[in-house]
């Protein structure tokens, strides 16, 4: 089967219609052992030290793997694509540009999806068709989630990995559908978590994965992981067709849809507060005002760059945030 | 319902004593004498609460520089910057703001957001730009300490912030002929041009400052010369025991008498 990078989530329903497996770039750079050796490697091309460290990661990684083909998306996720994707194509890879139009136009979505179908040349009904299959797939992460935050079976970690996947389905549907069940499973049979602190984790997935361990053993827990649990599509089954389906996913667009569903898994998850994750040198980091003015409980904002584990600054800021968190749990 | 905070700094311990919300005893001791006069080492510190005029407490709170120093016997410890976050939510009845202390030999900045904080930072080893640096500068230009903060304009420019090296910097600005209030000024900018990039780095436009350098009239110039609201702390030299005070209170309140003793 054909491989396509991705640099982010995209209609992977048309993709596998087309029998092209996606391959999301950034988990092969955040999970490769010379993860730091990609973005050395974009810097040593020409890419500035004041770019996302991603961008470096994905571009390093597509040269690594020898990708020949990407979809970059160039609207709704992180401009820098834009050059990035230029840059690639200079290298020979061929370009694949996506965008999520900002104003939710549903004309545009229909053209972006048609083009896109059109390009690896498959018809709508088979993207229906595998929009269902994926569907099942999706209806098991919505359990691992519930697993997460209802019986409280799930790591926060574990919420991570496996609905952070769900942008390419480890590239092979068939056998992460069987992971699932196998790990739901396991997860039933578990004592449940008990900690003191229930947190949300919001904004793109993080570079320091060791987070949720780290906010673990402060007895606390990320209950809620934001972007991961849009890349799954929670409400696949209410859209009526894959247009539907990606203008009801609120990432990569306005930040008041966000809000609207961030506040509303404040309550139904009860969250006692939120970690606003965001990259440096992006410009997600100025959304963070708005966020803290918004929502309803307190917000630490912080920060990661090319490091895949937490500096001893964030742990003590972490350690901070949280024990105040606790002191306000049980002093009132 | 009584609750005993004390904060023991680099230069002086702070002791406050609340009975029923109201401020019964607060004194001030050097720390060489507390530690000297008024306490024992076995494995843990123990204080003689009396000899300090201390009779009967429901909950102690202890905090202040080094965790070692301040680990009291039957006192519940906590973290110094939180002691002063809970002083600043008491004194001030803000919930959003950055905190400022400055104090004899540390600067401390935390962050706080909804009452939780969210950021601290602290000064390098150095003590320049605290208090001590101030009580050195006025030395040498021979002014009391409190008049040394009432300037602020045209400060002379001062490179250095370090105790030492800004002495003989300010001695040649001395036979240069400048004014007392410039050369005070110029101190004082010396001592917001150190602290400025540490604010800086915290976004937010509340200010609240405690810690002795807290009565500095000119800081207050500068800092509201760059935030909208500046806000000093009605007490600040004991903001920490102050804090150490509201925390036991909740805590007393909540019904976790952890620490509890009776004298």
């Amino acid at each position: 089967m054909n491989k396509i990078g991705i640099t982010t989530t995209v209609p992977s329903e048309i993709l596998f219609a087309a029998g092209v497996t996606p391959v999301d770039m950034n988990n092969l750079f955040i999970t490769a052992e010379k993860y730091d050796a990609y973005i050395e490697r974009a810097e040593r091309d020409g890419f500035p030290k004041s770019m996302c460290a991603w961008i470096k990661g994905i571009y390093g990684a597509v040269l690594d793997h020898k990708m020949n083909t990407l979809i970059g998306v160039v609207e709704g996720d992180c401009s820098n694509t834009k050059v990035l994707l230029e840059i690639l194509e200079r290298k020979g890879v061929k370009m694949i540009p996506f965008g999520f139009p900002h104003d939710k136009e549903p004309e545009i979505m229909k053209h972006q999806i048609e083009r896109l179908q059109t390009l690896l040349n498959v018809d709508a009904e088979a993207v229906e068709a595998w929009r269902r299959k994926l569907g099942e797939i999706r209806d098991l992460g919505i359990a691992l989630d519930e697993l997460t935050y209802k019986s409280n079976q799930l790591s926060g970690f574990e919420n991570h990995l496996f609905l952070v996947s769900f942008s390419d389905f480890m590239n092979d549907p068939e056998a992460y559908k069987e992971t699932l069940i196998l790990k739901i499973k396991e997860a039933k049979t578990r004592e449940p978590f008990n900690e003191k602190i229930r947190l949300g984790y919001i904004g793109v997935p993080p570079m320091q994965g060791d987070l949720y361990d780290y906010v673990e053993s402060l007895d606390a827990r990320v209950v809620y992981n934001e972007v991961q649990r849009e890349f799954m599509f929670p409400r696949w089954e209410a859209a009526r067709n894959v247009c539907e389906q990606y203008l009801d996913y609120t990432y990569p667009y306005d930040l008041n849809s966000r809000l609207i569903d961030i506040s509303r898994q404040i309550e139904t998850r009860n969250l006692d507060a939120i970690i606003h994750y965001t990259q440096a040198f992006c410009h997600k980091a100025a959304e963070d005002l708005i966020i803290k003015a918004e929502l309803p409980v307190p917000v630490l904002q912080i920060e990661g760059d090319k490091l895949n584990e937490l500096d001893a600054r964030t742990k003590l800021r972490l350690e901070a945030f949280i024990d105040m968190l606790k002191d306000k749990k049980e002093l009132g | 319902m009584r609750v005993l905070g004390i904060d023991m700094g680099s230069r002086e311990v702070k002791i406050i004593l609340l009975e029923n919300g109201q401020t019964v005893l607060r004194k001030k001791i050097s720390t060489m004498q507390f530690y000297r006069d008024h306490c024992r080492k076995e494995d843990r510190l123990i204080v003689d609460t009396k000899s300090l005029g201390i009779d009967q407490f429901d909950l102690g709170v202890s905090t202040g520089y080094g965790r070692n120093n301040t680990d009291l016997n039957d006192f519940t410890q906590i973290n110094e910057v939180k002691a002063h976050v809970y002083g600043a939510l008491k004194q001030s009845g803000q919930e959003t703001f950055v905190l400022l202390d400055v104090g004899g030999q540390d600067v401390k900045l935390a962050k706080v957001e909804k009452s939780i904080m969210t950021d601290l930072e602290l000064n390098e080893k150095c003590a320049a730009s605290c208090g001590r640096y101030l009580e050195n500068m006025a030395h040498v230009l021979e002014v009391g300490l409190d008049e040394l903060g009432e300037h602020h304009e045209n400060p002379i420019d001062l490179n250095a912030t370090c105790a030492i090296f800004t002495e003989s910097e300010l001695i040649g600005h001395i036979a240069n002929g400048d004014s007392t209030e410039a050369l005070c000024a110029g101190v004082n900018f010396a001592l917001y041009k150190r602290i400025k990039p540490m604010l800086m780095r915290f976004n937010g436009n509340q200010v609240v400052i405690g810690g002795g350098v807290a009565h500095n009239k000119a800081l207050h110039q500068y800092l509201k010369s760059d935030y909208d609201t500046v806000t000093a702390l009605e007490d600040p030299q004991f903001n920490g025991a102050i804090g150490c005070c509201h925390f036991g209170e909740l805590k007393l309140k909540s019904g976790l008498k952890r620490g509890q003793i009776n004298v």
